[in-house]
This record gives structure tokens, sequence and C-alpha cells, in this order.
């Protein structure tokens, strides 16, 4: 081993594939599908903080892969991060980024800023140039105050009080501009951030399941998983059915005996 | 890496089968401040001095106690910049372990980690050795642990370990009053007493610095305030 130590590695996307993909799906390979978040995701500043709220279903197409997926992502103890777009990719980058604020909070002694997350992130999908497909509402609070920002795939930022993002900000957003006013109550908030992640789940297929919340405060951070539960699943009794003989009518009535089987007798040995 | 005159390893065997360079560096460590550290029943200690080459430095941004994970903490004796060096690799090294398995790092994987990487640096091209010894203390699964990692990349676990200017006397010192069923804060006061044992002037809060993991697996550096009680109850 002469002579190489820690190279760094050289980041953002490789193009060297493009080439050949691009003459397989010709050729007519289907290029294979990846789960989608289709989601609701939305942030909101409030008196004491932000409050971050998510929806949990997780889709692959027409078909509900996860009913009950994690959107809200850790990222510092006092900063967390929404992640719409591809599950993969936001939990590879949430990951990721949560990891190098770890290293950054060893060396500097200090609690990790809201904007360092933020420059992180955006300075890795931006090298992606769009293909890592994570579109983030990041939210904390720090020594400098509380913050919110959203990242969008191609690592363009914005700085906002209300945000909402994923297929279903649309409805979320309606919810937001109608009834958001600045100095919320903590109470208030989650009530706010509830009732746009419900017009999200109610009003867009991507969004379903349930609500996840996540406050944070100067000291405090508290991720109220499962918080509100709007679509129980009704089960059959939990007995179960009970079929009593005579229900079928029995058509025909064929007899198969099975092969008589072979007697096993312990023999002499083999003849050496 | 480095000039292609240098690109030779400067680690090699004499004739006698030693790695001089692997002697020297421990010279260097053994003319180093004292460092100790006490493994005990529910926890373990480790401490240093904090000797200050003038009154005008500022104690309190000089750190020789350093925590890699929340549950992992290490000391050093020896060269001050190639220790932190060894703790950014390991903290990363750490986080790499983590990011693969989704567990936090168990204390012998993170000790064989960084002992491999000081062993790399002794048989590449044109770098020289860690002129450090560590003492790693960490709580994991398998309850409280103390490795020791030379420069050579050989590393131990102890008991009770010293190393540095005073480690003779420190060693016998610690063999005399090392019990195994001995609890955390008599541990402190043992490597209290140990300390005090070599150290030339008088022992105060501001010139030795502890760090200490019990059962609730959070590495923490004492503060001046919680070693001054510490000190009083040995007085």
């Amino acid at each position: 081993m002469v002579g190489s130590m820690d190279v760094p590695a050289k980041g953002g996307f490789s193009f060297d594939l493009c080439r050949r993909n691009d003459m397989l799906e010709k050729k007519g390979l289907k290029v294979p599908g990846f789960r989608k978040t289709g989601t609701t995701i939305v942030g909101l500043v409030f008196a004491d903080g932000v409050v971050l709220g998510a929806d949990t279903r997780a889709t692959e197409g027409p078909i509900v892969a996860d009913k009950n997926c994690e959107k809200i992502h850790y990222m510092a103890p006092n900063i967390y991060c929404c992640g719409a777009g591809t599950a993969a990719d936001t939990e590879a980058v949430t990951d990721m980024v949560s990891s190098q604020l770890q290293l950054h909070r060893y060396a500097t002694s200090r609690e990790s800023r809201v904007v360092t997350a933020l420059t992180l992130l955006k300075t890795h999908l931006f090298s992606y140039q769009g293909h890592v497909s994570a579109a983030l509402v990041l939210g904390g609070v720090d020594c400098t105050g509380p913050h919110l920002h959203t990242v969008y795939p191609h690592g363009s930022v914005d700085t906002l009080p209300f945000a909402t993002m994923g297929s279903g900000s649309l409805a979320a957003m309606s919810v937001f501009e109608s009834k958001y006013k600045e100095g919320l109550t903590r109470d208030e908030g989650i009530e706010l951030v509830c009732g746009a992640i419900r017009a999200g789940i109610f009003n867009d297929l991507g969004s379903g399941s349930n609500v996840d919340v996540c406050v944070i405060t100067k000291g405090k951070t508290e991720y109220l998983r499962n918080h509100e539960l709007p679509n129980p699943r009704t089960y059959a009794s939990s007995k179960g059915f009970s079929f009593v003989q005579g229900h079928t009518e029995v058509l025909s009535t064929k007899i198969t005996p099975l092969k008589p089987k072979p007697e096993v007798t312990v023999g002499d040995a083999m003849e050496e | 890496m480095g000039d292609s005159q240098y690109s030779f390893s400067l680690t090699t065997f004499s004739p006698s089968g030693k790695l001089v360079q692997i002697e020297h560096a421990l010279t260097a460590v053994g003319s180093g401040q004292t460092s100790l550290g006490i493994k005990a029943a529910n926890g373990v200690v480790i401490a240093t001095e904090k000797k200050l080459p003038s009154i005008l430095v500022d104690e309190t941004s000089v750190q020789k106690i350093q925590s890699l994970t929340p549950n992992i903490g290490v000391v050093y004796s020896g060269m001050g910049p190639d220790f932190r060096v060894l703790v950014r690799k390991s903290r990363k090294q750490a986080q790499q372990y983590y990011r693969l398995y989704k567990e936090t790092i168990p204390v012998t994987q993170l000790v064989r980690e960084t002992a491999a990487v000081m062993q790399e640096f002794t048989q590449s091209g044109g770098v020289r050795p860690f002129g450090v010894s560590l003492l790693i203390a960490g709580y994991d699964d398998n309850g409280p642990q103390l490795y020791q990692v030379d420069p050579s990349g050989s590393y131990f676990s102890w008991k009770a370990s010293a190393m540095g200017k005073n480690v003779s006397n420190a060693k016998t010192f610690l063999e005399k009053r090392y019990t195994e069923d001995m609890e955390l804060d008599d541990a402190i006061h043992t490597a209290i007493l140990t300390l005090k044992e070599g150290f030339e002037g008088q022992i105060s809060a501001n010139n030795i610095e502890i760090g200490v993991i019990r059962a609730d697996r959070e590495f923490k550096v004492l503060t001046p305030a919680e070693i001054k009680d510490f000190l009083e109850e040995v007085e």
C-alpha cells in the first residue's frame, strides 16, 4: 500500500451509463419503477418554534406500498426533515446529512444550525442535477431562532413561514393560506398542521392513512408519531368465519388411493 | 501522496526484528503527560494531567479527553496533534458504521478500526507512525470496557492501565488498589490518587481532566466544579 491515504470521493451524478441505458430502452427494456412517496408534507413556524407534519402513505404507482411509513426524518436533536419524492432518495440523503451534522457537532462542540443542514442538502442535490428525487421540508430551532425551509430536487431552496410539498401540497396549502397567522400557539399550530395534512389525505390519492407531527422548540423536540389516525381499519370479526358442513354443494367425488408405501427392511451389508 | 522520493516505507525492520520507528514512537508516548483509566463494575473512568506550557495559556480552550460517540470516550499520552487526527478519523468511522448497519458501533469494533488506522501508518509510504497511545473507554451491550491502543496498532483490554511519564509508578499503584467489584466513584477516587502520586506541583481541578461513563451509557467530561468535589473527597 504505497502512498495512498484518504482520497476524498468525487461526488455528483455519474453520466457513464446513460448511453447504455438509452440503448437498452430503445431495444425495448422496461425501465424499472421505483417507490415514490406521493405525499403531503407541511411545516409552519409558530410562536415558540416550528411544527412539521406528514401523511404516512407510500405508493408504487397505483398501489399503496406502505400504509404507515415514516416521512419525518431525524437530522439532529433540534432539526427534523420531511421528505417527498422517491422514498429511497429522501431516506438516503437525510441519513447522510444527519451523519455529517453529527461529525460537525463533534468537531465544533456546538448545536447544529438549520442553515448548515440546508446547505449540506442543497449542495448534494445540486451536484446530482435533480436525479436524486428528494423534495424536502426542513425545520428546526437553533441558537439563531426557528427556521423553516423547502428544498427542491434540483437544489434550490426557499425560506418560508409556512410550506407544503408533495402531491397533496395544493390541498394542504389551501388550508394554510386561509388559516395561517403569525404568533400561533403550540396547540393552534398542531391543529393547523393536522388540518392541512388531513386535507391532503382526503383529497389527494397519493396521500393517505395517518398524520405524523413533529414539534420543535428551543431545547425540546416532540416527535408525535401517528398523532391522528383518521383512517382506522374496520376489521372483520376477530373470531373468523365458521363454515357449517353442507354449506357448499358437492358436485362430484373422485377418490384416488395413494401408492402403497414401499416396505423398508434392513438387509445384509453389501458384499465387498 | 508524498514526494516520489519518499514513497517507500519509513518503518522498516531492524536486524533484530524490531521496527525502530515504533520504538521511538513509544518513547514519544512515554515522555508525554501521564494518563490512566480504570474499569469499574458499573462504568469506566479515564483521567489525565493537563499541564499547560505556561500560565498564560487559556486552560478552558484545551480539552484532552474527547468523545468519539455518545457512549465512547478517549484520552491519550503523547503528541496532541496526532491525537486530533485519530479522533477525527475514529468519529468518521463510527458514523460510517452506523450508516451501514444502523447500529451504534460496539466498543471493540471502534477500537479495532482505530488500531487498523494506526497500523496503516506503520506500513505505508511517506508517513510516520502516530506518536500517541490511546485509552478508549466505552459502555455498550458488553458492559463497561477499557482498551489501550499503541502506535504499532496493537490493542489490549485492561481492567486498569496507565501511560506516559509516570507509567511504572502509576501501574504499581493501580495494581495495589484495584479490586474487581470496584464502584465507579471509588474508581474516580483511585484515579485521582494515582495522578497525584506522580504529580509535579499542586493538583487542582484546573490541571487534570477526568472523563466518566456510567451505566446510562453517556460519556461525560467532568466540569472543573465536579472535579473539585471529588478532589475534596479524596483529601
